[in-house]
């Protein structure tokens, strides 16, 4: 073993830039398993329960509509609501926790000392890759789901009413349900917490808030990041019956302002912690 | 150069760190000595920017941390090996930091080659040994080439090899015209790779100097003796005046203070003893460290009263 170094270095006086710092973020997020693992849970689980679903409710979906009460088609994207929604804030989460939980932030923060850039690339990196997959997701979601309803003609088309924003608006959604992840995972540092936390909000809490009377209990319950984020992955019968929930593109850019407003405050917090 | 001025840093009402004032200068390798609890690692963190002072601050090459412009090509550091993602190679952790200061990835297999960790480059580092992660933490901190290297107990785990190899390493980058700043609690280690030392106990700086004067100034010469009339002999050198000290666990063996050992063979032959033993005994770093941070020690061990001789608080 040679303990030399040379002391010449061809490229010092170099100043570090944005991108660099996305360009370790993004060999950072490539390098772990789990984000290639949650990715593939995102677009394998979704898909698969939304066929399965789509499977059981075909019978039903046509004595409905034989009926004279057709059922709601965005049920061809539940697979996404389910699985897709999980996996798309557990990545978000896990993109920093993980940093906490290894120490290796302190290595991180020792080469990107300007800490608010590491933050912002992580939520760029994160936003493009999820509406990516997202969109992926979406597509095989709407294609899979609508086999079995097809088969008793009661499938969906493109070119249903809403039916093309609700699959790039599921993208949308769960590229924000990332990065809201990736927020709380910057607040609380610590992966369960965050996980917990931000699941039992979208899932529990979002939905126990209709049961506060009053309109105070209504505003709650539209504002809440799960439902106010959601309409934008529906079309069909469910978007008709609209008075619960914002407009899909209305409720999307509170969600939106949510998910900013935790993230800048997850920003503050990181830049004026010890690490 | 590293340069603290008034460093302080204080959790709640506990002073981890009291305006600290020191410069570890670029040329030579400085220790960093303190006992567990004293600050080393606090000073450490805010030197790298991890951790803010609450007052006061400091600077590397005249910048705060923050401030550098590539802070990897700079300043290398490794304060805790096992602060890497365990999930991800030895080579793709590498491959992070160069791109995020633009360091070529040539780099990267030049740091593996020179920790020795080409065997295992492409493992998820979760594996490693604490001697592994050691070498990688070392690697990382080699990385950019950096004027200024700060090593935070760098010798734990590794085997004597590995010890002999950090410590050749740590002379040949001072040697260089770098700045390096080690932290250990092997004194012994210490005592053979710095040329300068900083002492912290309760979060204040108690000494700033050459190695050679900190265990001059705080630790004193001695002569040992054996004979086989140390009975007599110790009355004979207390009656000169002499401090002597008896140890216990070694047969017949004095330890005699401010005299010569030329005085004691003297005194010894004057009288017909025989003396089967006598050397003059260099104090050691660890004794100059005792004897400095006695008042400063965080979490005092309960030692029993017949404890071992030859440790002795003075």
């Amino acid at each position: 073993m040679s303990a030399t170094t040379t002391a010449a270095n061809p490229t010092a006086g170099y100043r570090t830039g944005f991108g660099d710092v996305v360009a370790g973020e993004w060999l950072k997020l490539r390098t772990v398993r789990s984000t290639f693992w949650t990715l593939v849970t995102l677009f394998v689980g979704s898909s698969a329960i939304s066929l399965l679903i789509c499977l059981a409710a075909a019978d039903e979906f046509a004595k409905d509509k034989a009926a004279g009460k057709p059922d709601s088609g965005d049920i061809v994207l539940v697979g996404l609501l389910f699985v897709g929604q999980i996996a798309a804030y557990v990545l978000g989460v896990m993109t920093i926790s993980a940093e906490y939980s290894t120490g290796g932030i302190r290595t991180s923060l020792t080469a990107v000392p300007r800490r608010v850039e590491i933050l912002v690339a992580k939520a760029i990196l994160l936003a493009v890759i999820v509406f990516v997959v997202g969109l992926a997701t979406a597509f095989a979601c709407f294609s899979l789901g609508d086999i079995p309803l097809r088969a008793k003609n009661v499938g969906v088309s493109m070119s249903d009413p809403g039916a093309t924003r609700a699959i790039f608006g599921s993208a949308l959604y769960l590229s924000g349900l990332s990065i809201f992840g990736l927020a709380l995972g910057f607040l609380l540092r610590h992966t369960a917490g965050a996980i917990t936390i931000g699941l039992s909000l979208i899932f529990i809490i979002g939905g126990l808030t209709q049961l506060i009377p009053g309109s105070f209990g209504k505003w709650l319950y539209k504002v809440m990041p799960g439902n106010a984020g959601g309409g934008i992955t529906q079309f069909g019968e469910t978007a008709k019956n609209a008075e619960k929930v914002f407009a899909p593109w209305t409720g999307f850019t509170v969600f939106v302002l949510e998910v900013l407003m935790l993230l800048i405050v997850g920003a503050i917090l990181f830049e004026k912690r010890d690490a | 150069m590293i340069r603290a001025a008034g460093l302080t840093k204080r959790y709640g009402d506990q002073l981890a760190v009291d305006h600290a004032d020191f410069t570890v200068e670029p040329g030579t390798v400085t220790g960093f000595l303190g006992p567990n609890g004293a600050g080393k690692s606090t000073t450490m963190r805010m030197i790298l920017g991890l951790d803010y002072p609450t007052s006061g601050g400091v600077t590397v090459d005249g910048k705060p941390y923050r401030a550098l412009p590539a802070p990897l090509r700079e300043v290398g550091s490794l304060l805790d090996a096992k602060a890497v993602h365990g999930g991800r190679s030895a080579y793709n952790h590498l491959a992070y930091l160069a791109k995020s200061n633009r360091i070529p990835l040539k780099r990267v297999d030049d740091v593996i080659g020179l920790v020795g960790l080409e065997q295992v480059a492409k493992k998820r580092s979760k594996n490693f040994s604490l001697g592994m992660g050691q070498r990688l933490g070392i690697a990382a901190a080699l990385l950019g080439d950096p004027g200024t290297l700060l090593f935070d107990e760098p010798v734990n785990g590794l085997d004597p090899e590995g010890i002999v190899w950090v410590r050749n390493l740590m002379k040949s980058l001072a040697a260089q015209g770098r700045t390096v700043f080690v932290s250990s609690h092997l004194m012994s280690e210490m005592a053979l790779t710095a040329d300068r030392v900083i002492v912290i106990g309760r979060g204040q700086i108690k000494a700033d100097t050459t190695m050679r004067d900190f265990i001059g100034q705080n630790a004193t010469t001695h002569v040992r003796v054996r004979s086989p009339h140390a009975g007599k002999l110790h009355e004979l050198m207390t009656r000169s005046g002499w401090r002597v000290e008896a140890l216990p666990d070694d047969d017949g063996a004095l330890q005699v203070f401010g005299v010569t050992s030329d005085a004691v063979g003297d005194l010894a032959g004057q009288n017909g003893l025989w003396v089967h033993e006598l050397a003059v005994v260099q104090p050691s770093l660890e004794e100059a460290f005792m004897s400095m941070t006695a008042d400063s020690v965080e979490y005092h061990a309960g030692m029993p009263a017949a404890g071992p001789a030859g440790v002795e608080a003075r």
